[in-house]
């Protein structure tokens, strides 16, 4: 079986817009974590109000709840190295470590930003889209039976398998059609392209 | 979104993480034997987290509860005003528009998203649009969201979004400027064998 395998990793495309405000152009999009915000706002609510409303009870001449005395029992009887305690420490910082890179990071990875043909016009193209594109242009090329196709932020990986032709031939002609492809898609960064061709298997 | 909603979630965010740091993080590592400086909440490993005397320290004093009470209020304010901006999707009802003789016309935000949606949904390789209006009265704002028909450029569409649809709404609306924030998705489709 004529089993082979051509790489070519693209140099990076040259970078588009050279001139004008440049960084603020290719800037990425920042999600708004709605949902984190959400989450740890009805957990303040809650623990703020449940506090809240016991003490206020208290304060009332009410015997306070159950799970109040409970918890004050509880963090004045357990030591540092209890293994509980030390799973609920491990736990509190795990989970604050995770809001920090929320908050810290942009989030939206999928969404690529695309390049500013308006000032006033800020775009983003979702990548599984772009691997559409990709993926139907390769299509298009003489000698490819199927394609897939990977968008990542840096890269796009194109496995074909090819049915008849030259492997070399149709892996020149793979490269031209989407190394135009990419340019068409507009983005502000566009992916390195790496293509590779496979002979079909099924096929003597 | 809001630019300012985005700053305020992401500094709660990273200031609960913190907290959650510091205090998980402490809890571990003194928990598990490194020394604790003499300053800090816990002593030493057998130290407890939070003790009765420490509790009750100062529940003699009369501001003692009053504090306790305002802060827990406090927060709880922040937190529901927090949840109500998260979740509350603001939505323009009205756009101004000069008239270009004086008078000032006001347009709905509805039928203004609607003629956008439309117009957008036509442009060549568009399957799918939706507008929606945000920013304020005077200078609105659009957040755009397309899907695209196969064998369309992505490039291309943006062109189009930009130069009709977006134009146009800004032109007959008399607007300074519309800035916009487009999104395109892809809508799935089986590869097709052309040759």
């Amino acid at each position: 079986m004529s089993e082979y395998t051509g790489t070519v990793l693209d140099k990076t495309p040259p970078p588009p817009a050279p001139a004008g405000p440049g960084r603020k152009q290719r800037r990425r999009f920042w999600s708004a974590r709605r949902v984190p915000a959400a989450l740890l706002a009805l957990v303040t609510l809650v623990i703020a109000g449940a506090f809240l409303y016991d003490i206020a009870a208290v304060r009332a001449d009410r015997p306070a709840m159950k799970w109040r005395r409970e918890l004050a029992r509880q963090l004045a009887r357990r030591p540092l190295d209890d293994i509980w305690v030390l799973v609920g420490a491990g736990v509190a910082a795990a989970l604050g470590l995770w809001l920090l890179l929320l908050a810290l990071t942009p989030g939206l990875r999928p969404l690529l930003t695309m390049r500013r043909t308006h000032p006033d016009v800020r775009a983003g193209l979702h990548r599984d889209a772009a691997a559409l594109v990709l993926r139907d242009r390769a299509m298009e090329v003489a000698g490819v039976q199927s394609v897939r196709v990977r968008v990542r932020r840096r890269r796009a990986d194109v496995r074909a398998v090819s049915h008849f032709r030259e492997l070399d031939e149709v892996h020149d002609d793979l490269d031209a059609v989407l190394t135009d492809a990419v340019r068409g898609l507009g983005l502000a960064r566009p992916p390195a392209l790496s293509v590779r061709v496979r002979r079909s298997g099924r096929k003597g | 979104m809001r630019a300012v909603l985005r700053v305020v979630n992401r500094v709660l965010l990273g200031l609960a993480g913190l907290v959650l740091v510091a205090l998980g993080g402490s809890v571990l590592a003194i928990g598990l034997g490194a020394p604790a400086p003499s300053w800090w909440l816990h002593d030493g490993k057998d130290d407890v987290l939070l003790s009765e005397a420490e509790r009750t320290r100062w529940r003699e004093e009369g501001w003692w509860w009053p504090v306790v009470v305002a802060v827990l209020a406090a927060l709880l304010l922040l937190a529901l005003w927090w949840l109500v901006a998260v979740l509350r999707r603001r939505r323009l009802a009205h756009v101004l528009v000069d008239t270009g003789d004086g008078e000032e016309a006001v347009v709905h935000g509805r039928a203004l998203e609607h003629a956008l949606t439309e117009d957008a949904a036509h442009l060549s390789g568009v399957e799918q649009a939706q507008v929606h209006l945000t920013g304020r009265r005077q200078a609105p704002a659009v957040r755009v969201r397309m899907s695209l028909a196969p064998h369309i450029d992505p490039g291309t569409a943006l062109d189009d979004l930009t130069h009709r649809t977006l134009a146009h709404a800004r032109d007959s609306a008399g607007l300074a400027g519309l800035p916009a924030e487009v999104r395109l998705r892809g809508v799935r489709h089986r590869a097709e064998r052309v040759s």
